[in-house]
């Protein structure tokens, strides 16, 4: 097998079959990825490296749960990651909450993290899309996805009602898309 | 936070972009894991949700080597379950052709063998795989049953796959702590497939060596069949035998051996 040509579906597969090399394929392919939004999330090298590792572990693993007829393998990929930084975040924070009672003050300087989110190495299409949707449908995303917030903790920190918080976000993400459409880019995933 | 055990589809849609972004509390998601497996299109928009995500993350960039190598170092003790699972997987558009190298075990060796007088003994003794080969070889009481053409490996080998109680045997190299140059896949009824990485896994031999698979039963060892000098992936057959408690692959002359003084380049317990 030629992993260097095969598809991403094929990868996985092989994957399937203990086919080592066929997962060095794919951390080559979306290591760089799967890392970069580790670490990005979690500012720590050696929990992102932790979290990395997991992500393709797990691959390994159970190659079975990447269905190709639903989206990409980075995306998938990325999804775990974001999951399982998610849950660190979510445990550092808890720690953190016991061993400080100022979370709010705590808390907030973790959120501060706009600059940050423009920092990416995304694409310029990507960047145009994210900067073309309105402030208050882009922040939420921001805060949920790269600050690992739940969105009744996006809510507060953005002083509105949770439903709206909740509602933005998933039309946000709705805009994006269209947004995304429109610079040429076509996200996969199944047709609604 | 209380969370309502029952949430309407469309109390669900709203929840959708934040569950997509992991923006859930662990309750809430957990009612919403719930109606996706019941809602195809609900799970459409978490599909389409996740790639604008993935989007948003797609930074690229080089991965760290030195990260790939503790990933490689960790990649022993693979799920038995994602095979059998994994089955439904294989027909995804232009299939892999990790195969199919096949490599024939010789007819001639495939009939039984008998045993060559009790030289010796063998410590079976799963949690430690000394198999010393200098010892009795029992007749082959399973006549090996080669898949030998290539299309139907193919198709042994699928239906293989998708055999329940189907297991994996990761056989390692005692010679290098973690390499796994080879494995046994072992269906419940007793056919195998040795499944051999030619890249990385078992190097070529010159011609006039051959790999050789033994497995041991009970305090028997028995020869299951010539392996070539290079193979891809084998069939057998162990359906006459039960109570197979490991497998091992030795280098032996071209034509292969009644017995073996050799130690094992590979080798692998079978759990129970």
């Amino acid at each position: 097998m030629d992993v260097e040509q095969a598809s991403d579906a094929n990868l996985v597969v092989a994957v399937g079959r203990w086919h080592e090399p066929a997962l060095a394929e794919i951390y080559r392919r979306h290591g760089g990825a799967v890392h970069a939004l580790s670490r990005r999330m979690l500012r720590s090298d050696p929990l992102a490296e932790e979290v990395t590792q997991e992500v393709f572990l797990d691959l390994w693993r159970n190659p079975e749960k990447f269905d190709a007829q639903r989206g990409t393998l980075r995306s998938f990929l990325l999804a775990r990651t974001h999951g399982k930084s998610v849950d660190v975040v979510r445990a550092e924070e808890s720690r953190r909450r016991r061993e400080d009672r100022s979370t709010r003050e705590t808390a907030t300087a973790a959120y501060d993290i706009d600059h940050e989110v423009w920092d990416l190495t995304v694409a310029e299409q990507v960047k145009d899309a994210l900067g073309a949707l309105p402030d208050d449908l882009r922040r939420p995303i921001e805060l949920a996805y790269f600050g690992g917030r739940t969105y009744q903790e996006v809510a507060v920190l953005l002083d509105q009602p949770e439903g709206t918080v909740k509602s933005r976000i998933r039309s946000g993400l709705g805009r994006l898309r269209v947004n995304l459409m429109e610079q040429g880019i076509e996200p996969a995933g199944a047709g609604l | 936070m209380s969370t309502p055990a029952r949430l309407s589809h469309e109390e669900i849609r709203e929840l959708l972009g934040a569950y997509a972004l992991d923006a859930l509390d662990a309750d809430t998601a957990a009612v919403v894991d719930e109606h996706l497996g019941g809602c195809v299109r609900c799970m459409a928009e978490v599909d389409q949700h996740h790639e604008v995500a993935g989007l948003l993350a797609n930074s690229g960039g080089t991965p760290p080597a030195e990260l790939w190598d503790g990933i490689a170092s960790r990649l022993g003790g693979t799920s038995d379950d994602s095979w059998d699972r994994l089955a439904a997987r294989l027909d995804v558009p232009g299939p892999v052709s990790t195969g199919p190298q096949v490599v024939p075990l010789d007819p001639a060796r495939r009939r039984s063998r008998l045993v060559a007088g009790g030289a010796g003994l063998v410590a079976a003794a799963a949690a430690v795989i000394a198999l010393v080969f200098g010892v009795q070889v029992d007749h082959l009481h399973t006549q090996v049953n080669a898949l030998q053409a290539t299309s139907r490996l193919s198709g042994a080998e699928r239906a293989a796959l998708a055999e329940s109680g189907t297991r994996r045997i990761p056989l390692t190299d005692p010679a290098r702590t973690g390499v796994t140059p080879a494995t046994i896949v072992l269906t419940a009824a007793g056919t195998g497939f040795v499944v051999n990485d030619r890249s990385a896994g078992l190097a070529p031999l010159p011609a006039a060596r051959t790999y050789q698979l033994w497995a041991v039963v009970g305090t028997r060892t028995i020869s299951l069949g010539l392996l070539g000098s290079h193979p891809g992936i084998v069939p057998f057959s162990v359906a006459g035998s039960p109570g197979v408690s490991a497998f091992a692959i030795t280098d032996e002359v071209s034509g292969g051996v009644v017995q073996t003084a050799n130690q094992p380049v590979a080798e692998g317990t079978v759990r129970v």
